[in-house]
């Protein structure tokens, strides 16, 4: 109880963060999972780390941008100001997300070439980007990169609510057509949905939240929660809602556990949160697997 | 659009389909009337689902006009192409052929459900409304994708290859319920086939692809030994026995 009170004294942010956090990943993961595009989890975690990277570089300089296009003073407290890092993150995204696009529907290139390029080449990137950053020592800015849910502080955690809530909006207002085309988008276009722009609207939201979540709590955590929260509702559910009450029930109860046994043991709290998460699809496979 | 009064649905004017710069067929000239039962006949990769698709307007013809009256299609694709992860039930499924009629942001209301409820019912499978989907046979799948084409109260119901991979007494079965649904509803509908022999007692008009080669006409048209000889370069002999087509080949040496 004492290790509790005092985590919540000192890291208030990072636990609200981490279910945050949590929550997106699991409930966008539902669909990476069950659209068979896992991959695409691993190679946007690393493009949002390769725009990160680039905003090391100084080459745009996003607060004079601002200021003269809006008019807006940005002082150093302001969110602007600590912007920069996660517009970048989020340029990178969607622009890997517009290629992966292309992928739709025609015979050149696999998905999962695609995928692959988009992974190797955010890598290769950030390498160089790290490399050529004036400011500051490769294993510094190596870390800030990764992300770590106990530095998630009041304005991360308020983005991450921002986009919790506006993902749930998303999907909630468009479910239909989002399920319709995730589900047979064959079929969806025959009936006259338009399956190619939901589901770059689909991919879209799945690239801002893995691009946020990245930023604040690590690609090890945001991948690691995109897959096995609903790989763990998906064996369990009976329901297609109870896959996502299940997943997301996961995705907010592991995050900080681990925070208190990363605390307790003094050891990563994103690591632990991911050892945990497995542990407990192993669990559940392992029973299915005896039943079946 | 068509504007003139007689029964032509859809119709092809010197179509040319194909994927890119490769022309898989050109010059098709067809018309698909109101009532329509129509066969689609060919082997693997002569054309079949990028006619359909192309029809559909997933994919645009590389040249020529296709009109249309404004219909709703309902459509129903290969069975192995629907294989999802989660658990969706049958009637989830089903009411997904409700989506496009809805408003953008609108709930499934009452009259959806009901339209649901008789597409299951049209179908033979109200029972398995709330199965998982996931867990049910070729068969009843296959009327699950059907039930979910009806739900868009369509003009024309266009099944591509709906018996592949099924057992007899199911294969047998569910043509039965293609040409039971087409008689009492007067739905037009276009049947997509590689084998000869599932169609022939069924449709009304035929449609023959192979390689570069696209032929469309009555059943007696199509079905003669001369023709089906000349597109299949192989000795045919069509017999008709107590009302039915029956057809058996040799290659040519």
């Amino acid at each position: 109880m004492e290790t509790i009170n005092i985590l919540f004294e000192l890291f208030p942010y990072a636990i609200m963060g981490s279910i945050a956090a949590g929550v997106i990943c699991s409930f966008l993961g539902v669909f990476v999972v069950s659209q068979r595009v896992v991959f695409l989890g691993a190679a946007l975690t690393q493009t949002a780390i390769a725009g990160v990277a680039f905003a090391f570089l100084h080459l745009i300089n996003l607060e004079n941008t601002i200021t003269s296009i809006f008019g807006i003073e940005v002082n150093e407290e302001s969110f602007l100001h600590h912007f920069e890092h996660t517009f970048f993150s989020l340029l990178f995204t969607a622009a890997a997300v517009l290629i992966f696009s292309q992928s739709y529907r025609q015979k050149f290139i696999t998905k999962d070439s695609l995928l692959g390029i988009i992974f190797v080449i955010a890598i290769a990137l950030r390498i160089i980007f790290i490399q050529k950053s004036p400011i500051a020592e490769v294993a510094e800015i190596e870390s800030i990169l990764k992300g770590d849910i106990l530095f998630i502080g009041a304005q991360e955690f308020y983005t991450l609510l921002t986009i919790l809530i506006i993902i749930f909006l998303i999907f909630s207002l468009f479910s239909k057509q989002l399920r319709f085309v995730t589900f047979d988008s064959d079929t969806a276009a025959a009936h006259g949905i338009n399956d190619r722009l939901w589901l770059v609207i689909f991919y879209l939201t799945v690239g801002i939240g893995i691009s946020l979540t990245t930023r604040f709590v690590g690609d090890v955590f945001t991948f690691a929660f995109l897959i096995l929260p609903a790989s763990v509702a998906i064996l369990i559910a009976k329901r297609i809602i109870s896959v996502f009450i299940y997943s997301i029930i996961i995705g907010s109860i592991v995050p900080p556990l681990a925070i208190y046994i990363a605390f307790e043991l003094d050891i990563s709290s994103g690591p632990t949160a991911v050892v945990l998460v497995f542990l407990l699809f192993i669990t559940v496979f392992s029973y299915k697997k005896l039943r079946a | 659009m068509v504007k003139d009064k007689n029964n032509t649905l859809i119709r092809f004017k010197d179509v040319s389909i194909g994927y890119g710069n490769k022309t898989i067929h050109k010059d098709i000239n067809i018309e698909i009337e109101q009532n329509d039962f129509i066969g689609l006949v060919g082997p693997n990769g002569s054309g079949k689902t990028t006619f359909l698709k192309t029809l559909l307007g997933n994919i645009k013809p590389l040249s020529g006009i296709i009109e249309k009256k404004v219909v709703n299609c309902g459509y129903v694709p290969q069975r192995d192409t629907v294989q999802p992860l989660l658990p969706y039930s049958v009637h989830d499924v089903v009411m997904m052929g409700r989506y496009s009629l809805m408003g953008l942001f609108k709930l499934p209301s009452a009259k959806d459900e009901k339209i649901v409820d008789e597409s299951l019912q049209k179908v033979g499978i109200s029972e398995l409304r709330n199965l998982n989907y996931n867990s049910l046979s070729g068969g009843q799948r296959q009327r699950t994708l059907i039930a979910r084409a009806l739900a868009v109260e369509p003009s024309v119901l266009i099944l591509d290859e709906p018996t592949n991979g099924m057992d007899t007494p199911s294969h047998y079965s569910l043509l039965n319920l293609i040409s039971e649904l087409h008689a009492k509803s007067n739905l037009t509908v276009l049947l997509v086939s590689h084998l000869l022999s599932d169609v022939a007692n069924l449709v009304k008009k035929l449609i023959l692809f192979e390689t570069g080669r696209f032929q469309s006409g009555t059943i007696e048209e199509m079905l003669s030994e001369k023709n089906l000889g000349q597109t299949y370069s192989a000795n045919i002999e069509v017999k008709k026995i107590n009302g039915e087509y029956h057809i058996t080949s040799s290659h040519n040496e």
